[in-house]
């Protein structure tokens, strides 16, 4: 009986270890797929910044001054929001790894279209996806960090949009200034805050970008 | 077994602070009230405990802005959201001004007569209080407005913090156990 006993508790306590170990092996698994995910972005940002600053040469050549600045601004906040990945992934003690593709160069309007899909995707699909991820792994320095890159993303598409909608009549427009929050990449044309709606920073320290 | 909840991160922070500021700085008014309605020497005391409340109650209101501040950079934002955010710590900075203004006030209102060495009036007992507390009802306005703000975008949006994973105690009692049964 004694006997018996004995060999359901070895029984049970092998089961708790076992239990220990894949729990263990799950919270490895989640910590890999969020790294993975930082370096998707990571990757997604850097080549958003290349692109966007050779739009931003060709809308210049075409003669649309105030979307190169567009574009130029964009680019700042996407090599903001890769700087924040990058910290990220190194807080997760890896390298942060991209491949910089050429970018793909059309005129200025299917540029735009271009960059309004990326920016959609990034807003609607990747940056939901890894925050949910980022949320169960109970990261919050990458929760923080994809968060204020969706909000920019967010305010890229609409600036994207109305500069869209409204190309034609900026056919021969100047550079234009464009606000840049140095903290979270949020882009603005005008600074109607008092402070970062995404970040808190105060609008004194946000970038100029033309 | 009952066992120490894991320690919250600084962005966890803010739900357990901001009710400090909230019960400190709304429990102040009373003592200071309560000084005010007594005798000059009677009410010291009384004036001296609202003069602490206050400086402590300010003091957190400077942690759970801060904390806030760290715990919003975690929200999602989109939608209607947005504006009431904005308008939380919009408020509490305000908030946070107002009531170092006027721990500043009942310092100096409490402070300057001892370092005079006045004997304490009707006036500086009773009266400036008095006048002390309507200033102090605009604090107070902003304070429960924030709060209330603060309120929404947990109860109606569902804005949490995040807070630390559990450690898997039952796991490890189970273990426990185990290793006291040998």
């Amino acid at each position: 009986m004694n006997y018996a006993k004995l060999g359901l508790r070895r029984k049970m306590k092998r089961l708790v270890v076992a239990l220990a170990l894949c729990a263990f092996a799950a919270g490895a698994q989640a910590a890999t797929t969020t790294l993975q995910n930082m370096q998707t972005a990571f990757n997604g940002e850097s080549n958003a910044h290349a692109r966007y600053l050779a739009f931003a040469q060709k809308a210049d050549s075409e003669g649309y001054g105030e979307v190169a600045s567009l574009f130029r601004a964009a680019a700042r906040a996407e090599q903001i929001h890769a700087g924040n990945h990058a910290e990220v992934i190194k807080q997760l003690g890896a390298t942060p790894q991209a491949k910089i593709e050429t970018p793909d160069v059309k005129s200025t309007r299917e540029n735009l279209e271009a960059a309004i899909k990326g920016e959609t995707y990034e807003r609607d699909t990747m940056y939901p996806e890894f925050l949910s991820q980022a949320k169960r792994d109970r990261n919050t320095a990458a929760v923080k960090s994809l968060n204020f890159a969706k909000t920019a993303e967010a305010e890229h598409a609409k600036l994207y949009s109305a500069a869209l909608t409204n190309l034609d009549s900026l056919k021969g427009s100047k550079s234009m200034t464009f606000f840049v929050c140095p903290k979270c990449g949020f882009t603005v044309r005008e600074l109607s805050f008092a402070k970062c709606p995404s970040c808190f920073t105060p609008k004194e320290k946000f970038e100029k970008v033309s | 077994m009952l066992h120490f909840p894991p320690i919250p991160t600084w962005e966890a922070m803010h739900p357990l602070i901001v009710h400090f500021p909230i019960a400190l700085l709304l429990l102040s008014p009373l003592f200071i009230l309560i000084g005010a309605a007594l005798s000059p020497s009677r009410g010291q005391p009384y004036r001296i405990a609202g003069l602490i409340i206050l400086l402590l109650g300010t003091a957190s209101l400077f942690v759970a802005a801060w904390t806030g501040e760290a715990a919003g950079e975690l929200a999602e934002r989109g939608g209607p959201v947005d504006a009431v955010l904005a308008a939380h710590e919009s408020l509490a900075s305000q908030t946070r001004i107002l009531f170092l203004v006027l721990t500043v006030i009942l310092l100096g209102m409490t402070l300057l007569p001892k370092a005079l060495r006045r004997q304490e009036t009707r006036l500086s007992s009773t009266f400036m209080p008095l006048a002390f507390l309507v200033l102090y009802s605009v604090g107070a306005l902003f304070l429960v407005n924030t709060a209330h703000a603060g309120g929404r975008l947990v109860h109606e949006f569902g804005i949490h913090s995040m807070v630390p994973e559990e450690s898997a105690p039952a796991a490890e009692d189970a273990s426990a156990a185990g290793e006291r049964d040998h």
